[in-house]
């Protein structure tokens, strides 16, 4: 297996090209262009460095949220394009799970946070338990502040995770005793991660449609909700259980 | 054996508002197959086209819309010569999926990438439309938000004669349409309206109508129309939609006309092609022709399909720009407010 791994969700570029259970090159940075313009560039290297010819990949995995909506659309656009030509299979990733991947630490909480904007986060929380992580708190967008103030009030040690950290609570916020950051260089979302993830499905023949594979975007857009609060009478209410 | 240029397949894709579409051609006019997957029904209960909620739509519709155009057009990923895509003007959000999926498809084809300005796809647009039209020709960009005339005097060599100012026309009639209360989009619904009034109605103003200025400007007729409207609703008086739709278009089409034709003179045209989405506007178009006819012009305009976005024009200008050598590298970006200029 030859999978080439795409990471746009945040501030970070990343790809990766990585064998089955082995990463074999990975190009991460935080620079000043866009993903736009560096993300192929960036493809095209990454495969270079690995020796690897796009044609003998095998699958692409792409992280597919939450995070930028902007940033989502422009990794899955090249990944489905990809995987579309090459006749590969393609498979999204949760960016937060891939990034609780960094941190394979049993015994501790890791709290990933992705930026959800004025002082918002899309958080979910994970724990490792005999070598397989399970989600421990599922997805939900929370204010920065109160997740923080949350962690404090759990009885073990929690570990915080994603942009979100780097942006806003980092030598920002004063934490709980019990809780702390990542470190600089393992707190962003990385490609290898979601290789790593996605191989998991790819080898249990799992895939995704390349032709109607979304973003998990988490939330709507503005527009959508600012309509319905305007027009309660035609929002499409869910029905209640 | 390498292709003759006449048998080059280029596959265009343009997102750039609220249209996905992709488009296979042969050659530069030959249209093998163009899908055009429309999201105004979506954008209809807003009154106008959300980026964010275009650019959600997009990354749903990329994949099955260059699906269907290559199965349409019976041709494989691998028969495919060259990839081309809009990269501006337009919401960048929407740009940037069309863009992303563009340098994907060209890089893991291995095929050139062309970046293509989709105003002069607009004006390209034509050459679908006349299969015998060629340089030099004047062209009219009348589209959402670009009002320009431009001398195209070779396939990659372009005079701007003028653009608009401030607001473009397409502009004006949308915002009018919106505080009369008509449904978006209101390009056509004006021009459907005016069509009952009487377009000397109510006198609004032309503005910059002197000769040899080729600029435009819509936004004093704009506020002029809105204070017109204003002034009526105070005044208690139920508004006359279709006379004041009749004679707002007869403001915009005079000043249009009126410079086109004078552009024409000066640069010794013998013929005028219109281009862009306010070209499906009949008013316009039978007054551009009337005066054509008058003055022993040309008159040209793509039909319907080919007035609104789609990716057959895309295809159309990368073709004939890349015989230029006009391609682009991987690190292509949308961008967003990309101009027509000199060529």
């Amino acid at each position: 297996m030859l999978v080439l791994a795409i990471d746009t969700a945040t501030q970070v570029s990343s790809v990766a090209v990585a064998s089955e259970g082995r990463l074999l090159s990975e190009l991460t940075m935080q620079g000043k262009l866009t993903h736009s313009e560096t993300l192929l560039p960036h493809i095209e290297q990454v495969l270079k460095m690995a020796a690897v010819d796009k044609s003998q990949l095998t699958g692409i995995v792409v992280s597919n949220g939450p995070g930028s909506f902007t940033g989502l659309r422009i990794g899955l656009a090249a990944a489905k394009a990809m995987s579309y030509v090459l006749g590969i299979p393609l498979v999204g990733v949760s960016t937060l799970q891939a990034m609780a991947y960094q941190l394979p630490v049993p015994g501790v909480r890791l709290m990933c946070l992705l930026d959800a904007q004025k002082g918002n986060a899309y958080v979910e929380s994970y724990r490792w338990e005999n070598n397989t992580l399970q989600v421990a708190e599922a997805v939900k967008v929370a204010k920065i502040s109160d997740i923080v103030a949350g962690c404090g009030q759990l009885a073990e040690q929690v570990i915080l995770l994603g942009d979100a950290v780097q942006k806003k609570i980092a030598g920002k916020i004063e934490l709980p005793a019990n809780v702390s950051t990542a470190m600089p260089h393992l707190v962003m979302p990385r490609a290898a991660c979601v290789a790593m993830l996605g191989q998991q499905r790819l080898l249990a023949g799992d895939a995704d449609n390349v032709m109607d594979l979304e973003p998990v975007y988490i939330r709507r857009s503005e527009a959508e909700v600012l309509w319905e609060k305007r027009h309660p009478e035609e929002a499409s209410v869910p029905p209640r259980p | 054996m390498e292709k003759k240029k006449e048998e080059l397949l280029t596959l265009a894709i343009e997102s750039s508002c609220d249209e996905t579409s992709a488009a296979v051609l042969r050659g530069g006019r030959e249209i093998l197959a163009n899908i055009i997957s429309t999201q105004i029904p979506i954008h209809q209960k807003f009154g106008g086209v959300v980026p964010e909620i275009a650019s959600r739509k997009h990354i749903v519709n990329i994949m099955p819309v260059i699906d269907e155009c290559l199965r349409t057009a019976g041709v494989e990923l691998k028969d495919i010569d060259q990839v081309a895509v809009t990269y501006g003007p337009g919401l960048v959000g929407a740009l940037l999926v069309g863009v992303s999926a563009a340098k994907s498809l060209a890089f893991s084809l291995g095929k050139p990438l062309i970046g293509v300005n989709h105003l002069e796809g607009h004006i390209f647009a034509n050459f679908l439309a006349a299969p015998d039209l060629e340089p030099p020709f004047m062209a009219l960009v009348v589209s959402g938000g670009h009002t320009a005339l431009v001398d195209v005097q070779g396939y990659n060599r372009f005079r701007m004669m003028g653009q608009t100012r401030d607001d473009a026309a397409g502009e004006a009639f949308d915002k009018i349409a919106r505080v009369m209360g008509l449904p978006y989009p209101g390009g056509p619904r004006i021009d459907a309206l005016a069509k009952e009034g009487n377009p000397l109605a109510i006198d609004f103003p032309q503005a910059l109508t002197e000769k040899g200025n080729y600029e435009f400007s819509f936004s004093g007729l704009k506020s002029a129309v809105l204070n017109y409207i204003n002034s009526e609703k105070m005044k208690g008086h139920e508004l006359n939609k279709a006379d004041i739709a009749a004679s707002f278009q007869r403001s915009v089409i005079e000043v249009l006309v009126g410079k086109a034709f004078q552009a024409v003179k000066e640069a010794g045209r013998d013929t005028l092609v219109l281009a862009g989405g306010v070209a499906a506007n009949s008013g316009l178009e039978a007054r551009l022709r009337e005066e054509a006819e008058k003055q022993g012009v040309r008159f040209l305009y793509p039909d319907k399909i080919l007035c609104t976005d789609n990716a057959a024009m895309i295809g159309c200008r990368g073709y004939y720009q890349a015989l230029d050598g006009g391609y682009s590298d991987l690190y292509l970006n949308a961008v967003p407010g990309l101009s027509l200029t000199d060529k």
